[in-house]
């Protein structure tokens, strides 16, 4: 009850504040070119195929999506704890009768309503594949499935470094540094042979959009997905316990 | 009722809060006394349970800050120092914000917010935006703040910091106010504020507690009293005859007029010291015209405890303003 309040008041700050809107203006000009070069690439290389369609293209195997998510991410993240430390409103909520864990989840559930907001307007461009094709259902709910799994644990990563960093600044910077660690991490999957390419495989954005665009749910993504989350938001409860150190 | 018992802070190697403990009864008005970086704002910090105390314990009406925080926190209204609050936030809808994270039942919200906005006089202020008021409006929003859901017990750091005179007398008067009622403890270093709001007051330096008492038993008291005496001859004369006198600690200044000297002397408390120096003088073969007893006022108890006793003590030194790194 008391997460949701908090969630309303870090949603509120967002949406009065410009960074929401700047944010949402560029992702939504960079998301539409995207789509509109894979569109054009599809008109002039038509598939024919339900399950690769330029919405397939846009979801899964492009840098195009993944990259500005590794900014995107620490730049609505970066703000939850570290600024509430910075400018000493954290004294406030640490001293009302509110465990630490409700402010974490709280904090956390305001994070991936910003990332729903940034997946929402994608919706139109389901709308417009649609009405000019057909396209498998399924792979359109796994696409979004996809997309919330990789969400909750960039959220929380996210999280976690504005819950130990001390301005926002130093939390957007560590955020960028571990998603993108993670990311190389993923790459690695194309790079060594072997069994390492698949552990690899399933620490990868890249392998889990490209299963889940083609319809595949599959659930050791899921599980890898709300593992990590688990563990961030744990550690981030810590890390407010320890600030109570001083 | 506050009840603080050894509390020890540590930071690194220094030491901001040591040993330091008191009570604090219920319907008492008591004041936190001590220069700036004596450790007022972290040991009030450990009280309300911000930060977690290195050493020593605190219970809020029996319940231990540590063992049961939440009981603790439900039952302190705390305004934190400067009053940090969310800029782009209205008074109203913070407070609203703030009665919800303290568990006011939806039904009373609004009344409860009504409530602190009169009582704090921030009601012309109601829909301004909090990043655009003055210090003096943003302190009272903090109080308002700390008066939400009626706790029993308030925890002020330097309330009158910022205000105006006027705003000033207010928040004295509500302060009195709650004397009786509510458990108060705020931390100055506003003397005239303690002496007309306090019941009691509690003197830190260095992280030490230094004194302890009623204004007027520590103006009287500290065991220490000063006594100014004129009579005819020399200052020196008097410094002489007063050497050894039992019960004076020393000779604080002398000033010597036309036919006589004003000798200001500093003496243990009690009548014993006084015939002391009475029967001194007379030895010597001097005389007494006046032997005055002189009241001490709050300001040179705080510079006396605050500068002497610390420096004789072995303190942590130079302490710079307490903030949690």
């Amino acid at each position: 009850m008391k997460a949701l309040t908090i969630a309303a008041r870090e949603l509120r700050a967002y949406f009065v504040s410009p960074l929401a809107y700047v944010v949402l203006t560029v992702w939504l000009l960079w998301t539409g070119a995207t789509f509109y070069y894979f569109c054009t690439w599809f008109a002039s290389n038509p598939s024919g195929s339900e399950t690769y369609t330029p919405l397939t293209m846009f979801f899964s195997g492009n840098m195009l999506l993944f990259l500005p998510m590794l900014v995107f991410v620490p730049v609505l993240t970066m703000r939850l704890l570290a600024e509430e430390a910075h400018s000493g409103t954290l004294e406030q909520l640490l001293t009302v009768p509110v465990s630490d864990t409700a402010i974490v989840l709280g904090k956390y559930l305001a994070a991936m309503v910003m990332w729903c907001t940034l997946w929402v307007p994608t919706l139109v461009y389901v709308l417009i594949t649609t009405s000019y094709g057909t396209i498998d259902p399924g792979t359109i709910v796994s696409s979004y499935v996809g997309l919330l799994g990789i969400g909750l644990y960039y959220m929380a990563i996210g999280l976690l470094m504005s819950a130990l960093a001390s301005t926002q600044v130093v939390a957007a910077v560590l955020t960028f540094l571990f998603l993108g660690m993670l990311f190389l991490l993923g790459i690695g999957q194309f790079i060594f042979p072997g069994p390492p390419a698949e552990v690899l495989a399933y620490l990868s954005v890249w392998g889990h959009m490209t299963d889940f665009a083609k319809g595949i749910v599959d659930t050791r993504y899921l599980v890898y997905d709300a593992s990590l989350t688990a563990l961030a938001l744990f550690f981030a409860v810590q890390a407010i316990d320890v600030r109570r150190d001083g | 009722m506050i009840e603080v018992h050894g509390l020890t802070k540590r930071y690194g190697s220094r030491l901001a809060v040591q040993d330091v403990s008191f009570r604090v009864e219920r319907g008492e008005v008591v004041g936190f006394l001590g220069p700036n970086g004596a450790g007022k704002t972290t040991t009030l910090r450990m009280v309300t349970g911000f930060l977690r105390p290195t050493a020593g314990e605190v219970r809020i009406d029996g319940f231990d800050t540590a063992a049961s925080p939440m009981q603790a926190r439900r039952r302190v209204g705390y305004m934190p120092e400067g009053v940090p609050a969310y800029p782009e936030m209205r008074v109203t809808e913070y407070l609203r914000y703030r009665a919800r994270l303290k568990g006011a039942p939806r039904r009373q919200l609004e009344d409860a917010v009504e409530r602190v906005l009169d009582q704090a006089h921030v009601d012309d202020a109601a829909d301004r935006i909090i990043g655009q008021l003055s210090k003096g409006y943003r302190q009272r929003v903090g109080l308002a703040d700390a008066l939400l859901t009626d706790p029993p017990i308030l925890v002020l750091d330097e309330p009158s910091s910022g205000l105006d005179p006027n705003q000033n007398r207010d928040m004295r008067e509500l302060v009195r106010g709650f004397a009786g009622d509510k458990t108060v403890f705020l931390s100055t270093h506003i003397l005239p504020e303690v002496e007309a709001t306090c019941d009691r007051i509690v003197i830190i330096q260095g992280g030490r507690k230094v004194g302890e008492g009623t204004p007027a038993s520590l103006r009287s008291g500290g065991g220490r009293r000063i006594v100014r005496l004129v009579g005819p001859g020399q200052v020196r004369a008097f410094r002489v005859a007063l050497q050894g006198a039992s019960g004076v600690r020393g000779v604080i200044s002398g000033e010597q007029g036309d036919d006589a000297a004003s000798v200001r002397v500093e003496v243990d408390a009690g009548d014993a010291a006084l015939d002391a120096i009475f029967d001194a003088v007379v030895a010597a073969g001097l005389r007494l015209r006046e032997l005055v007893v002189e009241q001490t006022s709050l300001e040179e108890v705080f510079a006396h405890l605050t500068t002497t006793e610390a420096s004789d003590a072995e303190g942590p030194g130079e302490a710079p303003e307490e903030r949690p790194a």
